[in-house]
């Protein structure tokens, strides 16, 4: 149907030209239907005689369904007609390497050699012709010959590879290909030809590397072959360490803590100002209020108060932020491998980093107020310590216990309330019945808050023994602390999703 | 239960063949609800998975949607403990490469760089050192100096990507090929990607798409 269809269209007055027609019996070719393809081109060489295509390409139809003597006719039919140009010859070569006739075929290119000495498709097809007939040494010559004529042109290239493939030289292939990659990126055999090659060699890896090179180029592939030599690729490759050791991890939660700082202060406008009057404020609202308004607790209070109130402030505000780090951390927790210590941590340094200018404060106030520093103020650095020692403790603690026990969170701000009353911050001691001190004592916020009374407000050496016990028993804290969060380390990423 | 003498002879022969991690019937099953007061319920993510790692390869898992690949990658890298079923690990070091670990917007690119890198697993020297590095390849420039929240989400993503990068654990963990940023540093990061998944190191890609998976992998599993 689709024939005499287009025979009827080809028989009209102007024909198209030529080229655009070729596609049809080329279709047919391409997709095997040599028959078809053979019928096409008898229908086309009616019309386009002196096209050399009609003539050759049937010949090649011809030959696919092994009709030799119509080939044969059609290739000597288009020699006459076509005297200058070397592609009849050429698939009469190729027709006579198919019936075996490699003499025959050996002495045509010899002959087309002398009337095409230009001609790039000879050479390789001589070189072609040649490894048919065993004669691989000449048909290497030849394709040198092609390489060296014709050195900007890939067939040669490619020839001179796939002789390799030919001979199963695989190592010898591999090389030829790389040669062709390097000269010719764009074409894709010499990826998916080498990743053939190393496919016979057994080397799958190294195949799909090669079809990967093909999307993301010869110099992605290059830069993985000499990986293992190059010193600068080492030296940008960092091998983390199986577990952190302890100083990295002390490395770790500073800079943290001392980022978390600086991102705290650059929200506001006035930065880092608001780290001095914060206390500064929150001081002058006691003065106004117990010292000025109120004048209650005799002269002096209000100094007692702010001794008092400001540590407590600090243990207060650090245990609040940190009891929920470990369950605020879990996102973290899933991505990257962390001691889960590293969350509380982060909240006492941060809230350390911002007391001391707080106590700064503190010391200038007292010495305002007629306080000046006495020699005992030295004894404010071991209660700090212990201080310190002590929020770590509870802090940790609390932080470990609220992902299990969530509800513990609602606790919280009821027992700091709680502490802040129990702790002895607007009353003295005097006030608490001889019989209740040891129990009062026993609170080690009270203890504390009663030392930083001592050297600050009485101008005395601390109660030794009292932060000693302190100190023990925040030292005993720690150590379970230390041991619970090893036990429970693995745990906690599965706690903190449940 | 095996004895000692058993498993000792087992991890020989493991590490005879290129063993450095190998999974042994292991299950993961997360607590959906219940506590205190009711009785709890259960949800398997995964269950009896079985394969080694051997150095060097890059072993793709394939799995759908909900098949548990987040939380295997998760047992492997040691962050979470499988329910049933035991892991071995060879003495490697096993990450995950996560992008944007531990940002803050507040902070400028070069002190996010520090802690995300930290983070990961570096030292702040080793962050450090590599800065122009990081600056370069993210092509952020003087940017890095600005704080990450007047960075556009494409810059974010380079930068997060490129700390990353560096990273060389003995067994790579990777949830997909990642590949960021705009359509320029996507194949960028892409080139990277592929190159350390054909270096020396072991790679586990974990993905839903088996094409990505055959066309990348030494070796897959479905799971």
């Amino acid at each position: 149907m689709n024939e005499e269809v287009a025979t009827e269209a080809l028989k009209g007055e102007t024909l198209p030209p030529a080229r655009s027609v070729l596609g049809w019996p080329r279709q047919a070719m391409q997709s095997g239907n040599w028959e078809r393809a053979c019928e096409r081109w008898s229908i086309l060489r009616q019309v386009y005689p002196e096209v050399e295509a009609a003539w050759v390409q049937a010949a090649v139809a011809h030959r696919h369904v092994d009709q030799y003597e119509v080939a044969e006719e059609l290739l000597n039919a288009a020699r006459k007609r076509f005297p200058d140009q070397p592609g009849p010859v050429l698939e009469l070569a190729t027709l006579r390497c198919e019936q075996e006739r490699l003499d025959e075929a050996m002495a045509l290119m010899a002959q087309a050699r002398a009337d095409f000495p230009e001609s790039q498709a000879l050479l390789l097809k001589s070189a072609q012709v040649s490894e048919s007939a065993g004669e691989l040494d000449t048909a290497m010559a030849f394709n040198r010959l092609a390489r060296e004529v014709f050195e900007d042109a890939p067939a040669p290239w490619l020839q001179y590879a796939e002789l390799a493939m030919y001979a199963k030289d695989w190592e010898t292939a591999l090389a030829r290909w790389a040669e062709v990659r390097a000269r010719f990126p764009q074409h894709a055999e010499g990826f998916t030809r080498a990743a053939d090659a190393a496919q016979a060699m057994g080397n799958e890896r190294s195949a799909r590397q090669l079809r990967l090179a093909r999307e993301y180029g010869n110099a992605w592939l290059e830069s993985l072959q000499d990986e293992d030599d190059t010193e600068e690729e080492a030296e940008h490759t960092i091998t983390p360490p199986q577990r952190r050791d302890w100083r990295t991890f002390i490395d770790l939660v500073w800079t943290k803590a001392r980022l978390n700082l600086k991102s705290e202060a650059s929200k506001n406008h006035l930065r880092y100002l608001w780290w001095v009057l914060d206390p500064v404020l929150y001081m002058t609202v006691f003065y106004i209020v117990f010292g000025v308004l109120m004048e209650r607790g005799g002269p002096g209070f209000i100094a007692y108060l702010l001794t008092g109130l400001v540590p407590f402030q600090w243990f207060a505000k650090t245990v609040q932020q940190t009891s929920n780090s470990i369950l605020g951390g879990k996102g973290l927790m899933h991505k990257v491998r962390i001691s889960p210590l590293f969350f509380p941590l982060v909240g006492i340094v941060q809230n350390t980093g911002k007391q001391c200018l707080v106590f700064a404060m503190l010391g200038l106030f007292l010495v305002l107020y007629g306080l000046p520093p006495t020699i005992h103020w030295l004894a404010f650095i071991p209660i700090v310590l212990v201080q310190l020692l002590l929020m770590t403790v509870v802090s940790c603690l609390l932080a470990m216990i609220v992902p299990f026990v969530r509800d513990l969170t609602n606790l919280i701000p009821t027992g700091i309330q709680f502490l802040l009353f129990s702790s002895g911050i607007f009353y003295t001691i005097d006030r608490i019945p001889e019989e209740w001190r040891s129990i009062f004592f026993a609170n080690p916020m009270a203890n504390l808050l009663y030392q930083y009374r001592q050297i600050f407000f009485e101008n005395q050496w601390p109660d030794w023994s009292g932060l000693g016990w302190v100190t023990l028993g925040s030292l005993l804290g720690l150590m379970i602390v230390i041991v619970s969060y090893r036990r429970l380390e693995p745990v906690f990423p599965r706690v903190v999703i449940e | 239960m095996m004895g000692i003498a058993e498993e000792i002879k087992e991890a020989d022969t493991a590490e005879e063949k290129g063993v450095i991690i190998s999974l042994r019937n292991v299950g993961v099953r997360y607590k959906r609800r219940g506590g205190l007061f009711r009785k709890p319920e259960y949800f398997q993510a995964l269950e009896g998975i079985s394969f080694d790692i051997h150095r060097g390869e890059t072993l793709g898992i394939v799995g759908r949607n909900g098949a548990g690949k987040s939380t295997l990658l998760k047992v492997i890298a040691g962050i979470i403990q499988p329910d049933s079923g035991v892991i071995v690990n060879y003495g490697v070091t096993a990450s995950l490469l996560t992008l944007q670990a531990g940002f803050d917007s507040e902070l400028p690119g070069t002190d996010n760089a520090i802690i995300s890198g930290m983070l990961m697993g570096y030292t702040r020297k080793q962050v450090e050192a590599r800065m122009e590095d990081i600056a370069e390849f993210s092509e952020l420039g003087d940017f890095i100096y600005e704080p990450v929240k007047t960075y556009s989400s494409g810059m974010r993503a380079r930068l997060g990507f490129t700390v990353a990068m560096y990273m060389t654990p003995d067994v790579l963990l990777l949830d997909e090929v990642l590949s960021v940023g705009d359509k320029q540093f996507k194949k960028k990061a892409e080139v990277e990607m592929m190159k350390k998944l054909h270096s020396e190191q072991s790679v586990l890609l974990v993905s839903h798409s088996e094409g990505q998976v055959n066309r990348v992998c030494d070796r897959s599993i479905e799971i």
